[in-house]
């Protein structure tokens, strides 16, 4: 349903992405790992088209996307179909949790705005935060934050939801929570690439773990293969300091 | 020549005046919404980087910001019209509300535009990232919070033209300090005239300015 190839991007002279090439199915949960600063969240971005890679083409669901002749038309079709969760949560200031999630509907979808508040507010209710609809993200904990984040990544109708970081940012006492929702998701068979530090999480919930170093995909496999057994010496040590972690 | 303070003629040229503040009124308005419309449009324009219109846009800005108002007015209704035909027929008070709302659309426009990129880029990557488009997300997400930011120096700019509104007497237009001109020069009393005019556009600037703040707390306690 995704299928990415030849992806690459450079800021300037410096390659973040070289010639990635991947394929994700629906219902799959992708886990990305890999130390900081070797072209993870760029390649998230790159699929939601916030960065504009150099070469290389994407598809998702119908859009499709080549890099060096892309109009503005084919980046809205392509965007229509993922949405995007942000490390610092990124909500509308000006509009309450519900207005937040409600928004894709009704200005991207053309959802009649009672239609669209009341599939906001079962969705808010689903993410437990059915008392906090009408609140502003000022008032609101990161926890809540990020759950009102993941809320309006799911009203988007999207193929696929991007996780970048989704609980790099949260206090502790936070991320469980934030997890627990991820989980709710994965466990409905949302398509989902996560891009996350959490090793737990890629161990008990994705389907692939992919290891990015570089800009390159150095090794993917099931969560077994890549923390128990993984083939290549930068994932084993990658591993082997990630899990002492945690 | 010395004379005696004469209050009793400021009390009596005071309704006199006030008769004449709806068109200096009128001005202020008409010509602060038209500068807010010119403005904004400039300010979207220098955002989004519109090729060629927005040079236009710069040397616009740096142009009626470059000169004084005053000259501005004249080059408008005395100058243009030898040139260009369409402008003959013009009245001063139009060419007033003209002039004045070209002169500080650029100042508010550059003011919007800072109000803009000044709203947190994420916002703008949260819109595009769920399917939006850039006018959608300007519409609905970043203006909203950039007015927010831009009201307290936009009505500032109110105020001052409201004051500025005094320099189309030198058109012809009867305003309030055309007025006072008028009265000064019969009377002789040019101190109790002038002051008259002076407490006049005081009080109107310290309304206003209560309405600067109502407006503010009320728009800081939004979210």
């Amino acid at each position: 349903m995704i299928s990415v190839s030849q992806l690459s991007k450079k800021f300037g002279d410096l390659a973040v992405l070289k010639e990635i090439d991947f394929e994700v199915a629906k219902g799959e949960i992708v886990v990305i790992i890999g130390p900081s600063g070797t072209g993870k969240s760029t390649l998230l971005r790159c699929l939601n088209y916030l960065e504009t890679p150099t070469t290389g083409h994407i598809t998702i669901g119908p859009a499709s996307i080549d890099a060096t002749s892309y109009k503005a038309k084919e980046v809205t079709a392509l965007r229509k179909q993922s949405s995007f969760v942000f490390q610092n949560y990124s909500l509308f200031a000006n509009k309450t949790a519900i207005q937040n999630v409600a928004e894709s509907l009704i200005t991207v979808w053309n959802t009649p705005k009672h239609d669209a508040l009341a599939t906001a507010e079962a969705i808010l209710i689903k993410v437990g935060l059915a008392e906090k609809l009408d609140v502003y993200p000022s008032q609101l904990s990161g926890g809540q934050q990020q759950r009102v984040g993941i809320a309006r990544a799911m009203a988007a109708k999207g193929e696929v939801i991007l996780f970048d970081e989704p609980t790099s940012a949260l206090d502790p006492e936070w991320v469980d929570e934030v997890l627990a929702v991820m989980k709710k998701l994965a466990f409905e068979k949302q398509t989902m690439i996560v891009v996350t530090h959490e090793m737990q999480f890629a161990k008990e919930v994705a389907d692939r773990v992919i290891f990015m170093e570089d800009g390159y995909i150095v090794e993917q496999g099931t969560p077994q293969q890549i923390f128990t057994n993984p083939e290549h010496e930068r994932t084993k040590a990658f591993v082997k300091r990630a899990l002492k972690q945690h | 020549m010395q004379s005696s303070f004469d209050l009793q003629y400021i009390i009596e040229l005071m309704p006199i005046l006030l008769k004449y503040l709806g068109v200096t009124m009128e001005m202020a308005l008409w010509g602060f919404l038209f500068a807010l419309i010119i403005a904004l449009t400039l300010a979207l324009v220098r955002v989004f980087k519109i090729a060629v219109i927005q040079h236009i846009a710069s040397l616009y800005i740096s142009f009626f910001r470059g000169t004084p108002l005053l000259v501005q007015l004249f080059l408008l209704y005395y100058g243009f019209p030898q040139f260009m035909p369409i402008f003959v027929g013009m009245d001063a008070f139009t060419a007033a509300i003209i002039g004045l709302s070209l002169h500080f659309s650029a100042y508010m426009a550059e003011s919007m535009r800072a109000a803009i990129l000044g709203i947190d880029k994420s916002q703008m990557e949260a819109c595009l990232s769920i399917g939006m488009t850039r006018l959608q997300a300007m519409k609905r997400i970043i203006l909203p919070q950039a007015s927010r930011v831009a009201t307290p120096s936009l009505m500032n700019y109110f105020i001052d033209m409201i004051k500025s509104t005094s320099l189309a007497f030198t058109l012809g237009v009867a305003e309030i300090m055309a007025k006072a001109q008028m009265e000064a020069s019969s009377s002789f009393k040019f101190f109790e005239s002038f002051l008259a005019v002076a407490v006049i556009y005081w009080v109107v600037v310290i309304f206003f300015t209560r309405i600067q703040h109502l407006l503010e707390y009320k728009l800081n306690k939004a979210y």
